[in-house]
């Protein structure tokens, strides 16, 4: 059996088991739910780290399994990952089992809490594993119901149901067109099967007429930027996660967000080639929208999590822009974002929950000085504003780079602008609210707010900052991945791709093309030296 | 070469000890103090056996691994070792190791001291990355590094609003340079396909022409990155309330070595900036050095003096650079990072001694009772002044005659005028604090500061006084003009070379600085308020006042910005999450009160509703 299927389906036991557990074993929920979760991110890693020495299939996953189904349908379950989706599904795993780990301080109606929690996670894992549109789509629903459900009994704040409603509305909607599209997608092959492997590959040899691809690129790039709050449809995320438990929003913005742009990346780019070419100058002008009109946004907003809310929406900016290019370099910048906004997302809505948790509120004109009581979320949290504002070191900062310089030989006003967004607003925003809600003198009343008590409730927080901080210190560990894996999509692999295959499965670094003559051997600490 | 593996140790030594501080001694501190100083020192010490091991040859030298490779865009994180980097390496690691030293004095006592040398550290790993990097995009990520730690070391005292403040500020404008520097990063990789310096110069030396029409674009937006950086105008303003920070801080960061960066970057990258980005940042350099030097003179904080006085150096170097200068550029950085240093540690002797007073008009008298900072502070001010034969006079008259050769006598005149401005401002500074009885009270009982503060006093005096004939410009000029490069002279003959070497320069700078003292002499040995006000009326209160940039920009810039993120929140409020998104909301809800009408609860009505609907489909589906 593939990893993958533990990986996923661990949560979905864990969540089935608790059906059975009486409600007032809180403890027992709450330790099966994390060590669900903490199983899967282990296997995860495990998959991680032995991706680049598993044999390929034949359409270049690894980790296949293909358990047919409904025959006449042509359904399997079908999970494997290339280098796209390895990343995502790592990321996603420790996102779920931080999230887990920031559960405790959901009160009441714990088992139902925990029970949502994992089929969530399980749902979002399922998703990113999948290679069969169907599995693909339907664990993706998977995971959005739950969501809906915890923020409308869980949630927080006055506006609580309005904005269930409206993330319930518009999500719906989203996943609605996303159907109607990959329905239509399935009738066009005419080949009476799911596996998405098999129907880019067929669209490959037999391309797909432009009038159905006119037709059909539309509907999945709006319906899935809904999912991913491309500008204009952004808001309901800022209300959506104001207003979610902090662990709905963890994981929802950090993992089952990056559905959409997976499913661009994976289905709609590789398929729809000349409907995308079409598109993607709309595109990266639609994505200035996230980056500067939501920055600005976020520099007006009175209450942290909704400022945070709106910084999510922004970052998802740089990833359609890395997409928009529709190069190498772009894309394997869009899918580095991915993995690094995953991370952090996750980070930044798990520190403000605690914030809440301890305040009550967070209202910034009422909070302040909170680094001399928190030192431990006080730094985290200024960790994060630092990743959001592009800081080196951070995984942020490795992908924006790389998608800036993808997009600069393409869109040369697009990236200034969008530049711009990365440099000064990120920072004005990010800064704003360190000052406000860290820094300055600390008001009576929080002067007996306690940090982070013991190592549990520090691990969600370390295990993303370490996300966060070992891809961006090493991206090779990712791009290298990532590049073999666009082989795959991108409508026309250059010629220089070939080449960036094969560094894939050796981590001792090559002598690329700026290296220099004469050069001496490969020193054994991996240097090349030059004299 | 030899012992390459210690270039790395030298780097990342300080990191390890920044990390581990962090993660594991914070509340033991003086093993944190302990492991930050060692790092550091120890890095200057095998700086020392590197260089003296590998003598330095205009030959570069590099070190790398591939950090990121997707197909044409090659980054390296390497290492380039050639006299600029290695001898920055040794100022580097030798000024913050002096620096560090005499923290630990500054700062005993404050409880978040662990915090301070984690970040110190944390700042000297950004500061030496930036030193050695090999290619533009290292050196990018090392300068938003040593820009955060600015931030953390500026707002180190975050609870006090004025210091978290101008952590942001600095920041920010910081950010505003980088902007343009990584426009310019990306054009010279789009034109030219590469990142390393090595092969950027290759190929701009095989092809002048190599980056066509966005020549002088590309080397103007490279110059952004210093301009933030540097603090030259007009991104100057964050420099001054930078000074919030521990005073060792300014020393270190404000004023020896990040902020002497951008001028280190600019003599970097030398090779891609062609004369007409020069001459722009000729000009830009000299009208900083000038601003600035007329707003020292007005101010009353004694680390606030010191600020201007770097912002003007600073311009100094920024239009050495721009007058082809890059040898008396880094020449002038060397010593600059000796005296100033020297000054800021020798100011905050001073501000510890009265309780933590800046003004200088409430000192008076220091001089007899902190023999050891009076001295060292002379040393550092003649130096700045630029007295032959201190090392000021030997760097600042390299800048003078580079600006006389190329016939660039405005830009001369603006020299000369800045040298008189710093001579005056400084003596002012000393008569002021040093002379005369005490005027507030804790000057009066000001003691000498301890022992652990006073030797790097003693070893940055020293240097600051033979800096000028140690051969630096020697060295320099072997990373520069290789060919025009001559034996080392001994250090008697480099006392009277600028004499026989340029002698109409060497004499308006010293005429300059004896005129700056004159003046000073005359308006400030015996004052007890400042006179300058009353004589010069509302030109004082503007140089006061910062010629008023900082509100201007507020006025314009700032608002100009907030304004449009008004109307983007307004609209995201009213348009799209009001209008459209209610409005669906109300549309749905008016379609499902309408459709409720349909609901009957009446079985005719229903039955006669299912048939017209399988009529429908029939009609659909056969038709």
């Amino acid at each position: 059996m593939s990893p993958l299927t533990y990986i996923l389906g661990w949560p979905f036991l864990a969540a089935l088991a608790l059906v059975f557990i009486p409600r007032n074993y809180r403890v027992v929920i709450r330790a099966i739910a994390v060590a669900a979760t903490f199983l899967s991110a282990v296997l995860a890693l495990k998959m991680f780290a032995q991706f680049a020495g598993a044999p390929a299939g034949a359409s270049g996953y690894r980790f296949e399994q293909v358990v047919p189904w409904v025959k006449a349908l042509g359904i399997s379950y079908y999970v494997g990952v290339d280098g796209i989706n390895a990343g995502l599904v790592l990321m996603a795993a420790i996102v779920a089992f931080a999230a887990a780990c920031a559960s405790w301080d959901v009160q009441h109606r714990e088992k139902e809490f925990y029970i949502l929690l994992l089929v969530m996670a399980g749902g979002i894992l399922g998703a990113f594993a999948s290679l069969d549109l169907f599995f693909f789509y339907i664990f993706h629903e998977f995971a959005l119901v739950p969501t809906f459900l915890m923020i409308g009994l869980w949630g927080r704040g006055e506006q609580k149901n309005y904005a269930t409603f409206q993330i319930t509305l518009y999500l719906t909607v989203g996943s609605l067109i996303v159907l109607v599209g990959l329905i239509a997608l399935y009738l066009q092959s005419g080949l009476g099967t799911f596996s998405i492997p098999a129907l880019v590959a067929h669209f490959r040899q037999n391309p797909m007429p432009l009038g159905a691809q006119q037709f059909i690129f539309p509907l999945l790039l709006f319906g899935f930027g809904i999912l991913v709050s491309l500008w204009p449809f952004h808001s309901w995320a800022p209300p959506g996660y104001g207003a979610a438990p902090s662990a709905t929003a963890m994981l929802h913005a950090g993992a089952l967000k990056k559905f959409g742009l997976y499913g661009l990346i994976r289905i709609a780019l590789p398929i729809m080639p000349e409907a995308a070419r079409e598109w993607m100058p709309v595109l990266a002008w639609l994505c200035l929208g996230n980056l500067l009109y939501c920055g600005w946004v976020a520099m007006k907003q009175r209450d942290f999590n909704w400022l945070v809310g709106y910084s999510s929406v922004a970052h998802m900016g740089f990833v359609f822009l890395g997409i928009a290019t529709l190069t190498p370099l772009g894309l394997t910048g869009a899918v580095l974002v991915m993995v690094a906004h995953g991370f952090l997302a996750a980070l930044t809505f798990g520190l403000n929950g605690y914030i809440h948790r301890q305040t009550g509120t967070l209202e910034m004109a009422q909070l302040g000085g909170l680094l001399r009581r928190l030192p431990f979320i006080g730094a985290a949290l200024m960790m994060a504003a630092f990743a959001g504002c592009g800081l080196p070191g951070f995984a942020n900062f490795a992908g924006e780079i790389t998608v800036f310089f993808g997009a600069w030989k393409v869109y040369p006003v697009v990236t200034v602008l969008a530049c711009w967004g990365a440099l000064i607003v990120g920072a004005v925003y990010m800064l704003r609210a360190v000052r406000v809600v860290m820094h300055g003198p600390l008001p009576e009343r929080w002067a007996e707010v306690p940090d982070a008590p013991h190592f549990w409730r520090k691990l969600p927080f370390l295990a993303l900052l370490a996300g966060l901080l070992v891809f961006g210190c090493f991206p090779r560990l990712l791009t290298d991945r990532i590049q073999a894996g666009l082989a795959s999509v991108l409508p026309a692999p250059p010629i220089a791709l070939t080449e960036a295959i094969e560094p894939v499965n050796s981590t001792a670094p090559l002598a690329g093309p700026t290296s220099f003559e004469p050069e001496r051997p490969m020193v054994p600490a991996g240097m090349t030296v030059r004299e | 070469m030899k012992l390459e593996i210690l270039p790395w140790l030298i780097l990342f030594l300080p990191l390890v000890a920044a990390g581990w501080i962090t993660l594991f001694t914070l509340r033991n501190q003086k093993l944190s103090v302990g492991l930050s100083i060692g790092a550091v020192v120890t890095g200057f010490v095998l700086s020392v056996l590197f260089v003296a091991v590998n003598p330095l040859t205009p030959a570069p030298q590099e070190l790398s691994l591939n950090w990121l490779s997707i197909g044409e865009f090659q980054v390296q994180f390497g290492l380039r070792l050639d006299p600029l980097s290695l001898l920055m390496m040794l100022v580097v690691t030798g000024v913050a190791g002096v620096i560090h030293i005499y923290s630990w004095g500054y700062m005993r006592g404050d409880r978040g001291i662990s915090r301070y040398f984690a970040c110190l550290s944390l700042f000297t790993f950004s500061m030496l990355g930036i030193v050695l990097a090999n290619n533009f995009l290292q050196l990018f990520i090392f300068w938003e590094l040593v820009g955060v730690s600015s931030y953390l070391l500026i707002g180190f005292w975050y609870e006090k609003p004025a210091a978290a403040d101008a952590g942001k500020k600095a920041f920010i404008t910081n950010r505003l340079g980088d902007f343009g520097f990584i426009l310019g990063i990306l054009t010279v990789w789009a034109a030219l396909g590469s990142l390393n310096f090595g092969v950027l110069a290759e190929k701009l030396g095989a092809n002048r022409e190599a980056l066509g029409g966005a020549a002088t674009l590309a080397g103007l937006l490279i110059f952004c990155g210093a301009v933030g950086k540097s603090a030259q105008f007009p991104l100057h303003v964050w420099l001054p309330d930078a000074m919030e920070g521990p005073t060792p801080v300014s020393a270190l960061i404000h004023a020896a070595t990040m902020v002497a960066a951008g001028v280190y970057m600019l003599c970097r990258v030398f090779f891609l900036l062609n004369a007409g980005a020069l001459e722009i940042i000729a000009w830009i350099g000299g009208f900083t050095a000038l601003i600035s030097a007329l707003m020292a003179i007005q101010q009353n904080d004694i680390k606030r003096i010191l600020a201007y006085s770097t912002l003007s150096q600073l311009g100094y170097m920024v239009m050495a650079v721009g007058l082809h200068g890059p040898t008396p550029a880094m020449f002038h950085l060397t010593t600059h990072a000796f005296f100033k240093a020297l000054l800021f540690l020798g100011a905050g002797s001073v501000i510890i001694a009265c309780h933590h007073e800046q003004d200088i008009w409430k000192m008076g008298g220091l001089g007899r009772k902190m023999p050891v900072t009076f001295w060292t502070f002379l040393a550092g001010t003649l130096a700045l002044a630029g007295v032959w034969p201190l090392s000021g006079f030997f760097s600042k008259d390299a800048i003078l005659a580079e600006a006389f050769e190329r016939h660039h006598y405005a830009l001369f005149a603006l020299g000369v005028m800045v040298a008189l401005l710093t001579t005056f401002y400084m003596f002012r500074l000393v008569f002021v604090v040093f002379f005369r009885p005490a005027r507030a009270e804790p000057a009066g009982h000001a003691v000498e500061s301890p022992q652990v503060m006073l030797w790097p006093l003693r070893i940055l005096a020293t240097l600051s006084i033979v800096g000028g004939v140690i051969s630096l410009d020697h060295y320099y000029r072997l990373q520069f003009e290789p060919a025009a490069v001559g034996a080392a002279l001994s250090w008697t003959a480099q006392l009277t070379h600028p004499f026989a070497h340029a002698p109409v320069p060497a004499a308006f700078g010293l005429a300059a600085a004896l005129a700056g003292f004159a003046c000073a002499w005359l308006l400030y040995r015996r004052a007890d308020v400042d006179p300058l006000p009353a004589r010069l009326g509302p030109v004082a209160r503007a140089m006061r006042d910062r010629f008023y940039f900082d509100e201007l920009y507020q006025a314009t810039v700032i608002r100009a910005h907030d304004f449009i993120a008004t109307i983007a929140d307004w609209a995201d409020r009213w348009l799209i999450a009001g209008l459209v998104v209610r409005g669906t909301h109300g549309t749905t809800e008016l379609i499902g009160r309408a459709l409720r009408l349909v609901q009957t609860g009446n079985l005719q009505t229903y039955a006669f509703l299912f048939a017209l609907g399988v009529a429908f489909v029939l009609w659909w589906v056969l038709g």
